[in-house]
């Protein structure tokens, strides 16, 4: 919201310059966005007179004039048809910045510079209103009062020296949405109490009740109704101080009625509405709910179904304003008005907030009442825009004041203990210091028992209605620069939080693998939802097409991340992501919780191109399924999982083919394969990626670590290479081994595959490394041959296997 | 022992003690001990002259055969080793080292572990929340009434008319108190989700780190000190900070805090809008509402809060320009960190 330095001026003495007053503001809580000098972009203008003005000699439209602009005197070439000599004008000097160009369609500002117009030298610009942006005013120069004093800024004559400050409003705080209760907080700066513009306007001797009547039937959202009436006035411009106000604050200006209703909002924050009372139907007005349905056309000449919500103001016939947020086309005052009617109310907030949200509107008015405003300010407000009508647009205000308040709003009483304000705080505030604070905030302090005050707020001050709040606005005007910090002991508090994510661990193993760390947006587009067969939990109000559901798999963003990479030159890549993913056990209802989504977090793997980086010691290798499964692998059993405890076992899914998928412990822990080539092109990916996910749940089972003592004897290692069926798998032979072993048969880790001219067509060779050890003695030669001679056996027994001759 | 005996005890001498030798010292000891004028092999010549005359052409043909062995051997063995030394020494060690792929963290994660990490140390455990929240934990557990004006900051993602992407990490607060009665010190970090335009500056997904202390008699003057401290140490002790009143539904009194802009001292640049402060963390203490709605105590327990967003603070450490990078992923990007 917009306030003026001098209006607030008008409120509260005070000389401190804008930036300090922003600083200091800022530091009580009223945070100002932006210090605008309004003066600023008349820098190098100055008032001039004309003294002498004659036809160009080369030129029929031109003249060349003498201005006097106190210090020296200027030649001018002037091309506008009102310039005469005797007149004030503005005058840009050279280097000056015009506003707007009147000769460029978008009218960009430019910078004057000497010129010779048809061999005449201009030493600057008489100018138009349209150039200094103050007017539309393009076909002549703007003349000046005759009494402007020759050599004044221009920002100055035109009255356009002001400082604007763009205040940020948090929500608990709406009365600060007005000039008086900025300068409320100014005075808390400087010390000083404000003066309300009080006005006590005179009233003529017909009654208001011969000319309105009103009815409250929605009392639950009409609080409090107040109106006044004033006949005859004379519609038409504002004067010039009132237009400058509103185009300054960021309004336009429309007739003198809309403006001074306009100005007393941004006065005293309270929202008014004029109606023209000729045609208020019944001259009456009736306070209702909306008839579900109904169209209504908005002043702004727009057209809205009304939600059964909507509070409307009604004359005998139809609805005339959307209550609190909008008056209606069909009561606005005109040209043509004589009679209005001036509408203050107190409507409930919520009610307001709801409404304009479904109607899409947010007016001044509206964004007010939805924060909240002084149910006991609304006759004060009446009255001052009475009264400025009166002024300015003539007319007799008739005597009395509708006045509907069946629920008189009281000031709230709160207790305060001054304990409590040094136990929240951590200060030793005295009580008179804090009595002092809540005095400066027109909070009435009467002392109550053991230590307590009792607090009466005004009610413009709806935010405070505990005790907390009371200790809140102490800490603020004591300052939080002044309260003294103090550390925290960091002991232990045994507390049973863990000091790290379970992902961590992970994220360490595989950074340390070579992988890149990569945070993808969970959210992705349908034709991703499609391929990654899942229930999918779609956002309702998604910001794009391409973010309409929740990710339901790590993959897709995975490989997107590989496609951005390849076009970017860089086809080789490892890269992981450790994130949630999302799924709906059925499509969601709005009457569902939270337990009917299922939100996991998993880590995806992608790994494509080159195995490692291209190396002269190496050929090159691109990366297969099985470099994936290893880096799996080498991930579980650097987080201290037990190879042998990890099963594979064939499954399809729909992202990719070749896929294997992965159990620990007995427990689902994710899969992995070769992403389908089919999907490739959804993608843009012309390569070969192999990509995987597993539960972080399955991968950080019990992280308990225990000893186990060191055998005591060495191990023996022993290779036996096989010849088997080539039906027969890696796996069901390693089996075979370990099941054919005694208990010293430790370890059985395949080395060699050779499928070649050595061997018949449907034969392969495996060959292992054995591992036999015992924890009671050194083995002898005939005790480890007999352990192979068992391994072999067995191995022939149940699958044929033969050993391979050297 | 007969003269053929001594040929074949000295071969196999010989044939054991080359295969030993691996250096050029031993090997010349080698040659000394068999081939010189005094070496083994000359001995047995002498020998020659001690038995009988009929003997020596068979005995001499012997030792020839003997002595050509051994010094063809031994010369075979040199080739070796002078081609083996002289291998050595054509090594380029200039050659790049057999490279590996390098990970990398993301940068988020690692602006996060430092803020923990920091955290830890002062005796904060770490929390977790789900993404998908409800109502009542994003928004009504925190003071956020239904159709409050205060809701309107946070541009919300529905999945239902119950379920949203959580605005912030502040719901894990109140899901920590529900399973935790005080004392708790805890830090929350995790993603937040907001319906806003995308842009070089916003994004619609970004991470937070929520912090959390309650117990008997925590004040604000202890918020302003582990605030304080932690900015220390993640920016260093010479720089300047200030707290500023301001509102959150959740927390009451509440604070922003800026820093000093590291870039241009507190001059005013582009990076701090030319005000010479930064704004890195929102805090203040728990509001009693916040208490009620987890059922502690509002009167025996006080605590504070705290929030800060992770990219704004990894974009202005790292002084990146447009917060869209992290999530593109792009590796020459990545490698950066
Ligand atoms: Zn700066």
């Amino acid at each position: 919201m917009r306030v003026l330095h001098t209006w607030l001026q008008r409120y509260v003495p005070f000389t401190v310059p804008p930036a300090a007053l922003a600083d200091k503001l800022s530091m009580l809580g009223v945070e100002i966005e932006d210090v605008v000098d309004l003066g600023k972009r008349f820098e190098g203008f100055i008032v001039g007179k004309v003294i002498e003005c004659v036809p160009h000699p080369n030129a029929d439209r031109l003249s060349v004039c003498r201005v006097d602009i106190g210090k020296e005197i200027l030649q001018i070439v002037c091309g506008a048809p009102n310039v005469s000599v005797g007149q004030k004008v503005a005058v840009g000097r050279v280097g000056a910045t015009v506003p707007r160009n009147q000769h460029d369609p978008n009218g960009k500002p430019f910078v004057l510079s000497q010129v010779k117009i048809r061999g005449v030298e201009s030493f600057g610009m008489i100018c138009s209103a349209y150039e200094l942006d103050i007017g539309n005013d393009a076909d002549g120069i703007l003349l000046l009062n005759k009494s402007t004093r020759i050599g004044q800024p221009v920002s100055v004559a035109l009255g356009q020296n002001e400082t604007l400050y763009d205040v940020e409003i948090t929500a608990n705080r709406p009365d600060l949405l007005s000039h008086i209760g900025v300068a409320r907080e100014i005075g808390l700066v400087v010390g000083k109490k404000i003066a309300r513009p009080l006005s006590r306007p005179r009233a003529g001797k017909t009654p208001i009740s011969r000319f309105l009547s009103v009815r409250v039937l929605d009392k639950k959202n009409c609080l409090r109704f107040s109106a006044r009436v004033i006949r005859g006035v004379k519609v038409g411009h504002s004067p010039d101080w009132l237009q400058k106000f509103l185009r300054n604050v960021g309004l336009r200006p429309r007739n003198n009625i809309v403006d001074v209703t306009n100005f007393v909002m941004y006065e005293l924050g309270q929202p008014l509405h004029a109606f023209d009372h000729s045609l208020l139907q019944g001259k009456k007005l009736i306070i209702q709910q909306a008839k579900a349905g109904t169209h209504f056309q908005t002043l702004d000449g727009k057209d809205h179904e009304l939600p059964p919500e909507a509070v409307m103001v009604c004359d005998a016939e139809r609805p005339v304003s959307i209550a609190g947020i909008m008056g209606g086309e069909n009561s606005e005052i005109n040209e043509k008005t004589v009679d209005i009617v001036l509408e203050s109310a107190y409507w409930n907030a919520r009610n307001i907030r709801k409404t304009a949200r479904m109607l899409g509107i947010s007016s001044d008015a509206s964004y007010r009442f939805e924060r909240g405003t002084d149910p006991n300010g609304t006759v004060a407000a009446l009255n001052r825009a009475a009264s400025l009508i009166l002024e300015i647009a003539g007319g007799e205000l008739l005597h009395g004041t509708i006045d509907i308040y069946p629920r008189k709003v009281l000031p709230r009483k709160i207790p305060l203990r001054i304990t409590r304000v040094n136990h929240v705080l951590g200060t030793r505030l005295p009580s008179s210091l804090v009595k002092k604070i809540l005095k400066g905030l027109e909070i009435q302090v009467s002392a109550g028992k053991g230590g307590t005050f009792n607090c009466t707020i005004p009610t413009f001050r709806i935010d405070i209605e505990r005790e907390i709040d009371l200790i809140e606005e102490v800490a603020r005007i004591y300052g939080y620069d002044s309260i003294e910090e103090k550390g925290i002991a960091s002991i232990n508090l045994m507390q049973s939080f863990p000091t790290g994510h379970q992902s961590d661990p992970v994220r360490t193993s595989l950074v340390g693998a070579g992988f890149h760390e990569t945070i993808c947006n969970p959210m992705y587009d349908l034709a991703r939802a499609k391929i990654v067969t899942r229930e999918h939990i779609p956002i309702k109000n998604p910001q794009n097409k391409g973010m309409e559901v929740l990710r339901a798999s790590l993959i897709p963003g995975l490989l997107d991340c590989v496609a951005r990479n390849s076009n970017f030159g860089n086809r080789h890549v490892r890269l992981f992501e450790i994130g949630h993913i999302f799924e709906a056990r059925q499509p969601l209802t709005d009457r569902q919780d939270l337990q009917s989504a299922v939100e996991e977090e998993r880590v995806g793997i992608a790994i494509t191109g080159r195995r490692s980086p291209r190396t002269w010691a190496e050929p090159e290798r691109p990366v297969s399924l099985f470099d994936l499964k290893g880096e799996l692998e080498a991930l579980c059993v650097s987080l201290g999982l037990d190879k042998s405890k990890l099963i594979y076992y064939s499954t399809t899914e729909s992202l990719t083919e070749q896929t294997l998928a992965i159990e620990i412990n007995g427990t689902y822990a994710g899969y992995f394969g070769k992403a389908k080539t089919s999907l490739m092109a959804l993608f843009d990916i012309e390569q070969e990626v192999y990509v995987g996910e597993m539960l972080i749940s399955s991968l950080i089972l019990s992280h308990e670590r225990k000893y186990s003592p060191l055998p005591k004897y060495p191990a023996v290692q022993r290779d036996i290479a096989f010849v088997v069926s080539e039906t027969v798998s890696a796996d069901d032979l390693e089996r075979c081994i370990r099941k054919s072993g005694t208990e010293l048969l430790k370890k059985v880790e395949l080395f060699d595959v050779y499928e070649g001219n050595e061997l018949s067509g449907n034969q392969k060779s495996l060959a292992f490394t054995v591992t036999l050890l015992s924890g009671e003695k050194t083995l002898t030669d005939s005790e480890i041959e007999a352990e192979v001679r068992r391994i072999t056996l067995g191995a022939e027994r149940s699958l044929g296997a033969t050993l391979r001759s050297s | 022992m007969d003269m053929k005996s001594k040929i074949d005890a000295l071969l196999k001498e010989a044939e054991t003690s080359l295969a030993q030798a691996t250096s050029r010292e031993s090997l010349e000891a080698f040659r000394i001990r068999f081939l010189a004028r005094k070496g083994s092999v000359a001995t047995l010549f002498d020998e020659m002259k001690t038995i009988a005359p009929e003997e020596r052409p068979t005995v001499g043909k012997l030792l020839n055969s003997l002595r050509a062995q051994i010094q063809s051997s031994f010369d075979g063995k040199i080739k070796q080793f002078v081609q083996d030394h002289h291998h050595d020494k054509r090594i380029d060690l200039t050659l790049p080292g057999r490279s590996r792929f390098v990970g990398t963290k993301h940068p988020i994660t690692q602006t996060a572990d430092e803020i923990k990490s920091i955290f830890v140390s002062m005796g904060f455990g770490v929390a977790d929340g789900p993404e998908i929240e409800d109502d009542y934990h994003n928004f009504e557990a925190l003071n956020f009434p239904p159709d409050h004006p205060a809701r309107d900051s946070q541009d919300t993602f529905f999945l239902s008319k119950n379920l949203l992407l959580r605005t912030h990490t502040t719901p894990v607060q109140i899901r920590v108190m529900e399973e935790h009665q005080p004392p708790v010190r805890v830090i929350m970090p995790g993603k937040v989700y907001r319906n806003e335009a995308i842009s070089a500056r916003s994004y619609c997904v970004f991470h937070q780190v929520d912090g959390l202390y309650v117990d008997e008699g925590v004040t604000f003057s202890e918020l302003k000190g582990t605030m304080i401290s932690f900015i220390k140490r993640f920016y260093g002790s010479s720089v300047r900070y200030k707290f500023r009143p301001t509102f959150f539904p959740f927390t009451e009194p509440s604070a922003d805090i800026y820093i000093s802009c590291f870039l241009c001292g507190g001059k005013g640049c582009r990076l701090c809008k030319q005000n010479g402060w930064l704004e890195i963390l929102g805090c203040g203490m728990v509001d009693p509402n916040v208490f009620r709605s987890v059922g502690y105590d509002d009167e025996k327990y006080t605590g504070f809060a705290f929030g800060l967003g992770i990219e704004r603070i990894a974009l202005l450490r790292y002084g990146i320009d447009d917060i869209r990078l992290f999530y593109e992923n792009d590796i020459r990007f990545l490698n950066q960190f």
